[in-house]
């Protein structure tokens, strides 16, 4: 039964076809980063209504496997946040 | 000469001719060792996520300038021994951005 399902997976479909529910999405699990692009918001301690994004109830930082964000990004995010601290913003 | 930025926490109970001293102060010290003070920012009056030192509110002063190194030894020498400050921090910059100004918007929605 299983070889018949994948031999119909395989066949040209309609585009309509992917609005279904059933569908599985690949874009569900991989995103891209929101820090990095063209245009991207700019990460300061001054920009505190994007700092207070990426920080808890408690006042820590999120990891970014919640977050998506790049691994570069993500060290810059967390020396600004600390900057940040340091003033009593957050 | 590199761009540096320096922002100052005032205590809460100063009077308005006092701040200006402070704002004064660390502007003569940045013009006597030969730096160039580009802009000066006042934020006002914020309020603290925590409490510093039993303070739960305070003034900031935020300066954007372009000095050498012995510049910073002496803001750093004056506003530790400063008894009107509650904290200062500065940070290098290669590019100063002195068109946005991230605290205006907070303070208009108070007025």
């Amino acid at each position: 039964m299983k070889r018949k399902n994948n031999k119909f997976n395989k066949r040209p479909q309609n585009p309509l076809n992917k609005l279904s529910l059933f569908q599985k999405s690949d874009s569900r699990f991989s995103k891209k980063c929101p820090l990095s692009g063209k245009e991207a918001p700019v990460i300061d301690y001054k920009n505190l209504k994007l700092l207070k994004r990426y920080i808890s109830d408690t006042d820590k930082i999120m990891p970014s496997r919640i977050t998506s964000v790049s691994q570069n990004k993500q060290r810059k995010l967390t020396s600004e946040i600390k900057k940040a601290k340091i003033l009593g913003f957050i | 000469m590199n761009f540096y930025e320096h922002t100052l926490i005032a205590k809460q109970d100063l009077s308005s001719p006092e701040l200006e001293t402070i704002e004064k102060k660390y502007k003569d010290i940045i013009t006597k060792t030969e730096g160039k003070v580009i802009k000066i920012e006042k934020w006002g009056l914020l309020n603290f996520a925590k409490k510093i030192k039993a303070y739960n509110k305070g003034f900031y002063i935020h300066y954007k300038f372009q000095a050498e190194n012995k510049t910073l030894e002496e803001i750093k020498k004056n506003s530790i021994i400063d008894n009107s400050l509650l904290r200062h921090l500065t940070i290098k910059y290669k590019k100063l951005d002195t068109e946005t100004e991230y605290f205006k918007e907070i303070n208009e929605k108070k007025k």
